[in-house]
Parts: structure tokens; C-alpha cells; sequence
């Protein structure tokens, strides 16, 4: 089943890419859009497919994969399966940087403004993970240090939109927070990409330890594994990703809560295989979401963190429901 | 051949120490019982001299790298862990970890030694299971070969027996002595003292973070030790097999 999953995952990924961009309120036709988007015939349709459909659905596959990784390499690392990559705080932190950049209107004043808060915002949440779960503490240090985080970036971003003068700056930073991925540009994929690989590259190599720490901390480390590095890692390769994430897409919740759920029975439970198997379909699911949110509600903007969270919860649900029956 | 050694290895819990200047070293052909009540100090012994808790003194598995320490010695810890439904192939194949490079599939050896590893267990049959799907002894098994699949020539094991029935307890005991036997050396801590007389070379009594006896099991299980350590009077008789011991009540 394994050795089928991945070949089926990368199809799916590179179907629902190529859907992605041929989905848009401007009606162009398959050969007109593929052509213009290879050749650059027909200004208009060139201008959509490269400028404004390419760059989204990449964004989708980038959010996709950091968040379904980093969700995969969380519950491994913390041997839980509600372990999810806002967890260590860095994606509330993120939106705060995001928020105190509109509300002071430092984001209007250049392109990247915005998502250069979030990523300030997302690294001083990994600096005080740091220094508070310490450098040899466990994984309960980290859980603990990341809920309090995210308790103090929730109640700060709350504080700003409290104290906010402007209503108009409210209703943007409120409908920023729901996520998204319309209106990106090129600009945010050079952006995110650097960060997202990065965290990747630190991120897929941890396989062999979440495998060992199945069967605990103390087996692992007696196996050899290095616990302390192998948690730095993992804490600075997340905060790579879902910084980035959110700073270019805003908070989208469940990927990395339910992709990683969806696929462990698929790949044998195995934390190691796991992690790159939960990119793949963390891709995929974003790619559906931001076609689903563009084909439900066309006029409206519906958000893709809104949607994500209506399909991601009652899937939840759903898997939960299973679980328990499969325990009893 | 000398495996492992300790040197007035001290463990402190707060200023409280839980092992108290441990010193004794475990060569190659011994089957050592770690034996004593509950908190005497047993598994702050060895998880101290694996350098998972914070000690003084010396032991000679701390002085090496990780990885070496790795190939050195296995350890079972109490807590019997397993976090995914992973097939039992799967878990005992983690015992290979410490010989695998990163990304390496398992050789032709790797997988011998796992499947050596589920043939001394008893779990011939079971490698495609879901090892959560087991029963707790059965569990406690599969951990087991997973620790004998990592192949090293010293294993430390915190209460593997625990939990397991009479015939899995006393081949698992077996199992112990025959590696020691092949030139291994193995230390289990245990309060099953008939099966520890019957099957260890070595016993150390630990009372109270210290190493209260140490030698052959005729020398250590006496009576007064028994009443002083644990508190409790015992038959002692000399068998065919060694000597057998039925525990009698407790003295206070």
C-alpha cells in the first residue's frame, strides 16, 4: 500500500495544480490558458495565468506541504495525534506581527510589509521557545512553553484590534486572519519559498529519530538519537514553515492537524514515512480548499481558512469516531 | 572481559541521593539480577550509567559517543512505550537503528537479527500485526526483541519479566542466560527473586541507593539480608538447579 501512496499522492498534487490554474472568475479556455501561460500568447490571459493564478497555486502547494509536514513531524515528535503546528505558538505569534503591521499601518507601506511582520513575529516566538523550554528540557516543556505563548500572542493580536482606531483597519486584519490565498503575487513566493525549503530540508531528515522515539525517550536516546538536537530541529524547521505559512497565507488551521490523521494508516503508522507522505497530501488538500473556495462562492471571497475549517472538522470528527470504534 | 563499570557513580534526585557511590563492574558471560524494594535505586542505577540522568562518578558507558554507546548497550526501559500502530517487523527493525545509516534500507543481517530477535521471543508469526493490537505481555515481548535485535554486547533491562506469564518469564530468563553464555553480558533488574536465583550468575542487592550484597546468588539471598533489605523471611534450599527460594512473610 506504501509503495502505491506516494506515486497516487504526486498525481493527485500535480492534478489539482494544473486544475488550480485553469479555475478563475475570467472564463479562458484549456488550450488558451495552458498556451498562454507556456508561450506567453494574448496579454490578458498571460497576465492571469503567470501573474496571478501561477503564483497562487504554487503558494497552495507551499502552504500545503510546510504545514502538512510540520504537522506530521509535531505528532511524531510529541507521540501525539492532536498535536497540530500552531502548538508551539509560532503561527499565533506570526499573526500578531501581522496585526500590529496593519493596525499600525506599516503594512501599506511597502509590498512585503505584511508578511515581513508575520516572519519577525514568528521568530520571536522561536527565540522565547528557546530560552524557555531550555536546551535539554523534554517534550512537555515544549507543549507547555508553546500554549503559553500562544495564550500571550492571541491576547496581544485581541489587545490591538481592541485598541484599534481605525474600523476599517479591523475589518482587514480580521478578514486577514481568516487566511487566504487570493490576490498573492510573485513577490510572496520569493518571500516564503526560502524559508519553507529550509524548514523542509531541517524538517524530513528527523524521520529516523521519530521513528525511534515511537518506543519513548529513553529507548530512543539509548539508541543512539540525540534528543536535545534532534528538538531544535524539529522547533526551528516548524517555525521555518508556518512562519512562512502565515505570513504569506494567514492562519490556516487543520491541514496539519487532519492531513497527517488521513494518511498514518496508509503508510503503516510509520513516523518516517509519514513526513514526506503528509507534504504531498497537506499540498493536495490546500490545492482543493483554494479551488473549492473559488468555485463555492465566487462573488463573495469566501476564505480558505474558513473552509478549511468547515471541511477539517466534521473529518475530524469523523476520523475520531472511527478511532473510537476501532479501540472498543 | 570488562563491559561495564561504574565508579562511586552517584545519582541525586534534589539533594537527596537515589544512588549512592555505586561501584561494580559487569564482564562479558554474566547474567547480573539488579535486585531490591521499590525505590531502592535500580533503575536510577542504570539509567545512570547509560548518562540519562545527571551523576557523578564514573561509568564507563557515559565516556563514549552516542552512537558508539549505542552499539555498546541496549536498554529496556520500564515503560513499555509505543506510541504507533507500527507492524511488530517494524518496531523490532528500530533495534537496528544505532547500525543503520541515515536513509539506509535494512541489509540481509539487519533482518536476520530480527527475525532471530522474534524467534527467541516466541514471535514467529506476529510481524505484520499492529504491535498496539497486542496484548500487554505480548507487548512487553516484542520490546523485548527489539532491545535483543539491537545485537549489542551489553544489555541493561529495567523489569522486562514484569507482566509476563510463567513460561514467557522463565524463557525469557533463558534467553538472557544464553547470550550471556555466548559471551554477552546482561543485567536485569527484577522482583521475581526464585527466578533471579535460578537464572542470574550475579546478584546485586541494592538498599537505599546503595549496593547492599554482591556476588552468587547463594551468597546474597540469606536470610539476613532478606529481613534487613526487604523485610521479609523466606525459605532458602539448595536445589539441583541452585538454590530455590519461596518467600515466607513479611517480618515487620
Amino acid at each position: 500500500m506504501t509503495r502505491a501512496l506516494f506515486p497516487v499522492l504526486v498525481l493527485v498534487t500535480l492534478a489539482l495544480f494544473a486544475l488550480s490554474l485553469l479555475t478563475g472568475p475570467a472564463g479562458f479556455g484549456l488550450r488558451e490558458s495552458l498556451s498562454a501561460l507556456v508561450t506567453g500568447q494574448g496579454e490578458a490571459v498571460t497576465l492571469v495565468m503567470r501573474e496571478i493564478r501561477l503564483p497562487r497555486a504554487i503558494l497552495a502547494v507551499l502552504v500545503g506541504a510546510s504545514l502538512g509536514l510540520s504537522g506530521a513531524a509535531l505528532q511524531g515528535y510529541l507521540r501525539n495525534p492532536l498535536a497540530e503546528p500552531g502548538l508551539i505558538g509560532v503561527s499565533g505569534s506570526a499573526a500578531l506581527g501581522a496585526v500590529i503591521a496593519m493596525q499600525t499601518g506599516f503594512a501599506a507601506s511597502f509590498a512585503l510589509a505584511l508578511p515581513l511582520s508575520a516572519l519577525t513575529g514568528a521568530l520571536v516566538a522561536v527565540l522565547l521557545i528557546l530560552v524557555l523550554a531550555g536546551p535539554r528540557g523534554g517534550s512537555l516543556t515544549l507543549i507547555l512553553a508553546g500554549i503559553a505563548i500562544s495564550a500571550l500572542a492571541g491576547a496581544l493580536t485581541s489587545l490591538a484590534l481592541n485598541l484599534s482606531p481605525n474600523p476599517f483597519a479591523t475589518a482587514e486584519t480580521v478578514f486577514w486572519m481568516m487566511g487566504s490565498l487570493a490576490d498573492r503575487s510573485f513577490a510572496h513566493v520569493w518571500l516564503a519559498a526560502p524559508f519553507m525549503i529550509l524548514g523542509w530540508a531541517v524538517v524530513l531528515p528527523l524521520g529516523r529519530g521519530l521513528d525511534a522515539l515511537t518506543l519513548g525517550e529513553d529507548a530512543a536516546a539509548a539508541m543512539g538519537i540525540g534528543l536535545s538536537r534532534l528538538r531544535l530541529q524539529l522547533v526551528v524547521g516548524v517555525a521555518a514553515c508556518v512562519g512562512a505559512a502565515t505570513a504569506v497565507a494567514g492562519a490556516i488551521g487543520f491541514v496539519g492537524l487532519v492531513v497527517p490523521h488521513l494518511l498514518r494508516p496508509l503508510v503503516g503508522a510509520r513516523p518516517s514515512v509519514l513526513l514526506p507522505a503528509s507534504a504531498l497530501g497537506g499540498a493536495a488538500m490546500v490545492l482543493l480548499a483554494d479551488i473549492a473556495v473559488r468555485l463555492v462562492l465566487p462573488e463573495r471571497d469566501l476564505k480558505l481558512g474558513v473552509l478549511m475549517a468547515i471541511i477539517g472538522a466534521p473529518l475530524f470528527l469523523h476520523l475520531i469516531y472511527k478511532t473510537r470504534r476501532a479501540g472498543a | 572481559m570488562t563491559l561495564l563499570s561504574l565508579d562511586r557513580l552517584t545519582v541525586k534526585r534534589g539533594d537527596c541521593p537515589v544512588v549512592d557511590a555505586a561501584t561494580l563492574t559487569v564482564g562479558a558471560g554474566e547474567l547480573v539480577g539488579l535486585i531490591g524494594p521499590n525505590g531502592a535505586g535500580k533503575t536510577s542505577l542504570m539509567r545512570g550509567a547509560l548518562g540519562m540522568l545527571p551523576h557523578s562518578g564514573m561509568s564507563s558507558l557515559t565516556q563514549m559517543p552516542a552512537l558508539a554507546r549505542a552499539r555498546h548497550a541496549a536498554w529496556l526501559p520500564q515503560a513499555r512505550d509505543i506510541a504507533w500502530p507500527i507492524a511488530v517487523e517494524t518496531l523490532v527493525m528500530l533495534g537496528r537503528t544505532p547500525h543503520l545509516a541515515a536513509g539506509q534500507r535494512p541489509s540481509a543481517r539487519d533482518r536476520a537479527a530480527v527475525a532471530q530477535a522474534l524467534a527467541t521471543m516466541d514471535l514467529t508469526g506476529f510481524e505484520t500485526r499492529p504491535a498496539t493490537e497486542l496484548s500487554g505481555g505480548e507487548q512487553a515481548r516484542v520490546l523485548i526483541a527489539r532491545a535483543l535485535a539491537q545485537d549489542t554486547p551489553l544489555i541493561l533491562a529495567d523489569e522486562p519479566i514484569a507482566g509476563l506469564d510463567p513460561g514467557h518469564q522463565i524463557a525469557t530468563m533463558a534467553a538472557f542466560a544464553g547470550l550471556a553464555r555466548g559471551g554477552k553480558a546482561v543485567m536485569v533488574s527484577l522482583h521475581d527473586l526464585g527466578l533471579a536465583a535460578r537464572h542470574c550468575t550475579r546478584l546485586v542487592l541494592m538498599h537505599k541507593g546503595r549496593i547492599h550484597a554482591d556476588g552468587v546468588p547463594e551468597t546474597v539471598l540469606t536470610q539476613a539480608n532478606l529481613a534487613q533489605v526487604f523485610g521479609i523471611s523466606a525459605h532458602l534450599a539448595q536445589g539441583p538447579q541452585g538454590i530455590i527460594f519461596q518467600p515466607l512473610e513479611v517480618l515487620r
